[in-house]
């Protein structure tokens, strides 16, 4: 509301303030060099390169290289599967909450994925950097293009589009092999989950990203798919949007049989205890509040289906008694 | 004189009167809607028993009224009262139309508190409307001595003064918020524009009596604000103690601006609208603008608030950014008419 009329105050007043002018022509001056000298290196013909065009997620056609040995990812659930399928050599950035799997933490840092510094990304010379939707920024993308970066966007809604990206990566870097496996093992595991809840009755749950103010899953959310397969049903899973603020008479009304929790991963210890207006749900008095490492259940990563597989186990413990 | 004084006091009680009884109204019409649907007529019985009795409402619905909905109404009562008054004294005691807490960077400024405050205190509810206040009533010392130049605190360098401490507050805001992990990144953001959803219990009575108490000592400092509004110089001649009125002004200003931003951020505008209104429909003396001025705010931010957790239910809107969007084009529209 008031951030841009503050912003353009702001520029307004520094403006005034700077009063030499050739400041600004040395500025100018600047900025028009290094412009022009970006352009020159650019324009060297790469005859080495041969490219191919796939689709991403945003339905953008993006030219990438055959072969593709530097890519940064801005997002931690692409780095993990970067890793996943044995080509985290190639990885020459990520974010500083890439944070799994250890070797993460070494690799290159270019910011946050919500503020990756530009000017990092391309002194790092990728020739890919990949991004989720979290952190797309239409002026970011069109800035890296001008630089001959491809971007490529990732937009997983569900499980299903979790395995599509592992695949995308595994084409893109000529991991083919290793990202089929990859997703061969994570549908025998999802299918070993579904067919222990299959005849169970579903749980009706509430997923709390925070308690105050209240937030939780709603229809795009990628966790909503999970809860479902888990056999549960999400009381939110029908609200627009990925992470609604949540009205609290409604959480009230809900009555829930079951309370998530999201804690204890990189989120911190925060989030450990249940909102006040669902203190007196069903969940509650039953105790049956489950703490979840929230990197498994908001990364839509491989370890998502770990997610999966801890809130099955939670919600039916019968189901995997054996 | 003294028959003047009583028609005023006549008009005051009838206008605060009218007011009250519409609060009192608008306080109840509006515990009927929310997310849920409730029962008009036993929620309707069951608030005319106090909470006494359940009459048929479900427990469950009956927690939803009395727990989450009234006490949410009632804050933000507490919370209009406060700007509105606050907005309406500062506009007496400055001469400018133009002063409001949220432009004059003075709600910016128990943001800033209120934001140490939830860093380094976390875990102390009170340490938050406390700072608060200090945050506020450092803001409106800047403010004020910025604007005072050689010649005096001209309305547009009063003006200036606010978007310059407005500016530097709200890059603090912006430094410490980048500074915080992801997760109360979200929370804090929706706070700032102004949230009533985090109504606390044990805040709620505070920002209450500091609402009614704040609006009974500005109003008895009413009569000095009008003489003021002649100029200091006169009010001086007069016999009103200007230094004593201008302290006691930012004091109790800050602490109503402290407790509403402490309890729901920042909601702009009210400090604005509801002074200029209270002004236009019953005239400028402020044993009347200031206490009428009180209940409207009362009156707008529980309409607003009302908006904000109805208009896209089950999901909310922070209710700053409805204040803002009555306010902005209402407040155009009082320009041009006056």
């Amino acid at each position: 509301m008031g951030g841009q009329r503050d912003f353009l105050l702001s520029i307004h007043f520094t403006c005034k303030r700077i009063r030499d002018l050739g400041l600004w022509l040395c500025l100018g001056l600047t900025l028009v060099l290094a412009f022009g000298c970006s352009r020159r290196e650019n324009s060297t013909p790469q005859t080495s390169q041969t490219f191919r065009d796939v689709t991403d997620d945003a339905g953008r056609r993006v030219a990438v290289p055959f072969r593709i040995d530097r890519i940064i990812s801005l997002a931690p659930n692409l780095t993990e599967i970067v890793y996943a399928i044995g080509a985290g050599d190639r990885l020459v950035g990520d974010t500083s909450y890439c944070d799994y799997p250890p070797a993460a933490k070494t690799v290159e840092k270019v910011g946050d994925t919500l503020h990756p510094s530009i000017e990092k990304i391309i002194a790092l010379r990728p020739q890919l950097v990949v991004v989720s939707t979290a952190s797309q920024l239409e002026v970011f993308t069109h800035q890296l293009e001008t630089q001959n970066i491809a971007v490529f966007v990732t937009d997983p809604h569900d499980l299903e589009g979790v395995f599509r990206s592992i695949n995308q990566l595994g084409t893109i870097l000529d991991h083919d092999d290793q990202a089929k496996q990859l997703v061969g093992q994570l549908r025998s595991r999802t299918a070993a989950v579904e067919a222990a809840v299959k005849t169970t009755q579903p749980v009706r749950v509430f997923y709390q990203l925070s308690a105050e103010p209240l937030y939780t899953a709603g229809r795009d959310a990628f966790v909503t798919d999970l809860i479902r397969r888990a056999g549960g049903l999400s009381v939110t899973a029908d609200v627009s949007g990925a992470w609604p603020k949540y009205s609290a008479e409604s959480a009230l009304a809900a009555r829930p049989e079951a309370i998530i929790l999201p804690t204890g991963g990189s989120m911190g210890a925060g989030n450990a205890t249940v909102a006040e207006p669902l203190q007196r749900s069903p969940a509650v008095l039953q105790g049956k509040i489950y703490r979840i490492n929230d990197d498994h259940l908001v990364r839509p990563g491989p370890r998502a289906v770990d997610g999966l597989e801890e809130m099955a186990r939670s919600l039916h413990p019968n189901a995997f008694k054996l | 004189m003294a028959s003047r004084n009583r028609t005023t006091l006549r008009k005051t009680f009838i206008a605060c009167a009218v007011l009250s009884g519409a609060l009192l109204l608008v306080v109840i019409l509006m515990s009927l809607v929310g997310s849920e649907r409730l029962p008009a007529g036993a929620s309707l019985c069951a608030l005319l028993s106090f909470g006494r009795s359940q009459c048929t409402l479900t427990s469950d619905q009956f927690d939803i009224l009395f727990q989450i909905r009234l006490p949410r109404i009632l804050l933000a009562a507490a919370v209009g009262g406060s700007l509105a008054t606050a907005g309406a004294s500062y506009q007496a005691l400055l001469r400018n139309p133009l002063a409001e807490p949220y432009l004059l960077g003075i709600s910016n400024g128990a943001a800033v508190g209120t934001m140490i405050a939830l860093v380094f205190f976390g875990a102390s509810e009170w340490s938050r409307p406390l700072l608060a206040f200090v945050g506020a009533l450092l803001a409106t010392l800047a403010v004020y001595r910025l604007a005072r130049g050689r010649a005096g605190a001209t309305p547009e360098r009063l003006v200036l003064a606010g978007v310059i401490v407005t500016t530097f507050l709200s890059s603090v805001i912006v430094f410490v918020t980048t500074l915080m992990d992801a997760t109360r990144i979200r929370s804090f953001t929706f706070w700032l524009l102004g949230d009533l959803s985090g109504t606390s219990k044990n805040l709620l009575p505070v920002a209450i009596a500091i609402a009614v108490v704040g609006t009974v000592v500005l109003t008895a400092n009413a009569r000095s604000l009008n003489l003021l509004m002649l100029g200091e110089r006169d009010a001086f001649d007069l016999g009103v103690e200007v230094g004593r009125v201008r302290i006691v002004v930012f004091v109790v200003a800050s602490l109503l601006v402290g407790s509403s931003v402490a309890a729901s951020g920042s909601v702009g505008y009210v400090g604005l609208v509801v002074p200029h209104l209270a002004r236009l429909s019953l005239g400028s003396d402020n044993r009347l603008s200031i206490p009428a001025a009180a209940l409207g705010g009362a009156l707008f931010v529980i309409v607003a608030d009302t908006a904000a957790r109805t208009l896209i239910a089950p999901r909310e809107l922070p209710v700053g950014a409805i204040t803002a969007l009555i306010g902005a084009p209402l407040f155009i529209y009082l320009l041009k008419r006056t």
